[in-house]
């Protein structure tokens, strides 16, 4: 090969490679509104979007696997978390995490309440893009996960280290009640995921307060409860009050779900399980 | 020095030591933010230190690129630069441009779009400098009318990039279409055309260092950029695989990214054979240790680690964790900060007098130390990322209970770091241990050699 021809070939390379991926480009355009549902990108949306722009969240944040790795991913977090969770959240994270024991917190943002709505809708289109399945399994924030390290071992390598203030003082209800949800004993995260469609021993709760509401209006309900929240704690306290039927969760009439919770958890936890679980919808 | 015009290069790599300075001092803060607690949470938070860190990284590498251009040009066209003054007026605009900008992420005014973070004014301002250099550049190699191949391909590398940063100037409404865009900016960058950059410098300084036949050198030349093209354009699918955009691009990353370091291998052999073959003929062994460095530590941080999680099944699972950061250490290291050092080590004798030819010890020192933190900082990662894949991806332990069990490896990062650190500092110490003095040399004392025809002036002892 003499020089001539290298010329040519770095240069013929390079058109074809381009026009390979300029028209797969053009293609990829054709397809971009489906796969992102593009009719949902409302004006709402697209301000959130500034808004994630503008605090600079992705310098900590990834999304879409994206960003800086020194805060958790948030492709899916508008399916792991209720609205009204997301937005207690962003009004002060410092009552949902303690600096002390993870050793990260992130700073406070002075978001507006618009500013929060907006990013929450910006977070749930995101979170409903096609993006092949991503991640495989889902991110979580907290936890110990399922496997060798065990839900048991959660509880265990909860206790707050020496030093720390003491837990729940100045932490929302929300947030409390996410801790018992993954620390009450038995932890309901051993069998209640809060992925849609992920059936564990026990139902999925995504969506819970939602379906409680649907629940308790209707006519074959058989328990005592009148309002959603209420409705919850009941199913927390007697589990066989009222059943969403199914062999999987129960047998003539018991379900299958542990009844001691009522006397085990303090009535402020039991509160706190509620202000959680009501942030599903 | 043989053209008195080519002392601007020292001014512009002075500019580049400084911001590569500054960018550890972010990074080493950015390292310590992982261990946390942070006190400076409300002052400092890691957004602003990270965005900083990176910002400079790419300040700095194309100060030195512009600079070492700058310095290459009048070699290759044998020719005063078109204007010195522009050339003065472009680095002070991009110096303001580069402060300001810093300044500003301090207050979080920027796109808050990763690595595209300057404001729109920067950006414009970005433009403008691009196109004086550009034109500087262009109006030198015109009026000398000699054009060799190694320029060329600098020049076309330099242009490139400058028309692939126009697509970072506009809005996307669609947040999978801006992601879809930015990666033409910032992946056919690195693994497009700045590695015609890297591959231009590499030819000159292999060129002047050893014998080797510029005829040949130039063909290979031709063939290293062809490869990159070949793969790295189609390689962009390897960003495109979790994002929102259709699966077809799934196989075309897989296959075409994995040809990727095809390239480096070649250039790799490249320098290897250019100085097994040829031999050295110039007595800047400092400068050699950086280019060789440069072309094995790129097959090292690009090749090898770029491969290691470029697949769509490994991806799946590496996809934005600490693996990346890995990778992206070692890469942009390996290609653009050590040929970008390499160029100022190759230029610095002829321009501060009383420096030894050879390189001094510190140089080597600086060099060693570099290089095995840098190594380090990669390992420092890639334990951490593989930690965390390992107990957030796969076993699904959550992600803040995850970090705190890989802490021991954010200890040994900030460890490496600080001898890569320490490494930079003798670097910077180095190059302003002498003061400038700017000689037009007729070849009477060592320096660069003339090019292909020993017309001009006598050859060097
Ligand atoms: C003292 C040495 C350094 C330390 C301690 C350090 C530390 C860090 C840290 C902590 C991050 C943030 C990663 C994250 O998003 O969580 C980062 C990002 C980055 N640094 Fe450095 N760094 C150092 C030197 C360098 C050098 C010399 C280069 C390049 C030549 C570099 C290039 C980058 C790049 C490209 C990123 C973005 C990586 C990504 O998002 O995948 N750093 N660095
Ligand atoms: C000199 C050349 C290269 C440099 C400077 C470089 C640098 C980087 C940087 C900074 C990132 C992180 C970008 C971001 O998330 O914003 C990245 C990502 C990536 N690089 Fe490279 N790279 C180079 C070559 C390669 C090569 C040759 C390959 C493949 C063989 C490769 C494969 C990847 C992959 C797969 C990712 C995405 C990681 C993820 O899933 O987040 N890179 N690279
Ligand atoms: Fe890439």
């Amino acid at each position: 090969m003499n020089k001539r021809q290298a010329r040519l070939f770095a240069i013929g390379s390079t058109v074809i490679a381009t026009l390979a991926f300029l028209g797969l480009t053009i293609d990829s355009h054709r397809q971009f509104p489906k796969l992102t549902n593009a009719q949902n990108i409302t004006p709402a949306v697209t301000h959130g979007k500034d808004v994630w722009h503008k605090y600079n969240c992705i310098n900590c944040h990834t999304l879409f696997g994206e960003g800086a790795y020194y805060a958790p991913d948030l492709t899916k977090i508008a399916q792991h978390r209720g609205a009204e969770y997301l937005k207690a959240y962003m009004k002060d994270p410092s009552k949902f995490y303690d600096e002390q024991r993870h050793r990260r917190l992130m700073p406070k943002q002075d978001l507006t309440d618009v500013e929060i709505a907006d990013l929450v809708s910006f977070l749930d289109w995101v979170s409903k893009v096609d993006n092949q399945g991503w991640p495989p399994r889902p991110i979580l924030v907290t936890g110990a996960g399922v496997g060798p390290m065990g839900v048991l071992q959660a509880a265990a390598g909860s206790a707050p280290p020496p030093g720390a203030p003491p837990a729940g003082a100045d932490k929302s209800p929300i947030a409390l009640g996410e801790v018992v949800f993954r620390e009450a004993m038995p932890a309901c995260a051993a069998c209640h995921s809060l992925l849609p469609g992920a059936q564990m021993a026990g139902p999925s709760l995504a969506g819970v307060a939602t379906r409680a509401q649907e629940t308790v209006g209707s006519a074959d309900y058989t328990g005592d409860a009148k309002d959603a929240a209420a409705y919850l704690r009941e199913s927390i306290v007697q589990p066989s009050a009222h059943m969403i039927t199914g062999a999987m969760y129960s047998a003539s009439g018991v379900s299958f779900m542990p009844a001691t919770y009522g006397k085990d958890l303090t009535p402020d936890k039991i509160d706190h399980l509620v202000a959680y679980l009501m942030t599903f919808k | 020095m043989r053209y008195r015009s080519q002392s601007v290069a020292y001014w512009y790599f002075a500019v580049a030591m400084v911001l590569f300075g500054l960018q550890l001092v972010f990074g080493l803060l950015s390292a310590a933010k992982y261990l946390g607690p942070d006190p400076l949470l409300y002052i400092l938070p890691f957004d602003v230190t990270k965005v900083i860190h990176t910002n400079l990284l790419i300040v700095w590498v194309l100060t030195g690129f512009m600079g070492a251009t700058y310095w290459m040009v009048p070699d290759e066209s044998r020719t005063e630069l078109y204007s010195v003054k522009l050339a003065y007026l472009q680095l002070v605009l991009w110096t303001l441009m580069g402060v300001t900008a810093v300044v500003g992420y301090l207050f979080r005014y920027g796109t808050g779009n990763k690595l595209l973070e300057q404001p729109l004014p920067h950006k414009i301002v970005i433009v403008i400098c691009m196109l004086l250099f550009l034109f500087n550049i262009g109006m030198t190699i015109w009026k000398s009318k000699r054009f060799t191949t190694t320029e060329g391909v600098l020049v076309l590398g330099l242009g490139l990039a400058a028309v692939l940063y126009l697509p970072a100037l506009l809005e996307y409404e669609n947040y999978t279409v801006a992601i879809f865009y930015r990666w033409w900016t910032i992946h056919l960058w690195v693994e497009g055309v700045w590695e015609m950059i890297q591959g231009g410098f590499l030819a000159y300084l292999l060129i002047r260092l050893s014998g080797a036949d510029r005829e040949v050198m130039e063909k290979w030349l031709y063939v290293i950029v062809g490869l990159v093209f070949i793969a790295g354009i189609l390689g962009t699918a390897h960003h495109y695989y979790w994002v929102g955009v259709p699966a077809y691009w799934l196989p075309i990353g897989g296959i075409f990214s994995a040809l990727e370091p095809v390239a480096l291998v070649g250039m790799a052999i490249y320098a290897y054979s250019a100085m097994r073959r040829s031999g050295m003929s110039h007595p800047n062994t400092l400068a050699l240790h950086w280019t060789l460095g440069s072309a094995v530590f790129t097959l090292f941080g690009a090749g090898l680690l770029g491969l290691a999680h470029t697949f769509p099944d490994v991806n799946k699972w590496t996809h934005g964790t600490l693996i990346t950061a890995m990778h992206g250490h070692a890469a942009f290291y390996g290609a653009y900060a050590m040929i970008t050092l390499a160029m100022i080590s190759f230029a610095m004798p002829s321009m501060t007098p009383g420096r030894s030819e050879q390189g001094s010890s510190i140089g080597y020192w600086s060099f060693w130390l570099q290089l095995g933190g840098m190594f380090g900082m990669t390992l420092s990662f890639a334990t951490a990322g593989i930690g965390q894949v390992y107990l957030e991806r796969i076993l699904g332990m959550g992600y803040l209970d995850a970090q705190l069990k890989i802490q021991v490896h954010f200890v040994m990062l900030v460890v490496t770091g600080s001898i890569f650190a320490i490494g930079v500092g003798l670097f910077i110490y180095d190059f302003f241990r002498y003061a400038p003095r700017f000689e037009v040399d007729d070849g009477q004392t060592a320096g660069p050699r003339p090019a292909t025809k020993p017309v001009v002036t006598a050859a060097h002892a």
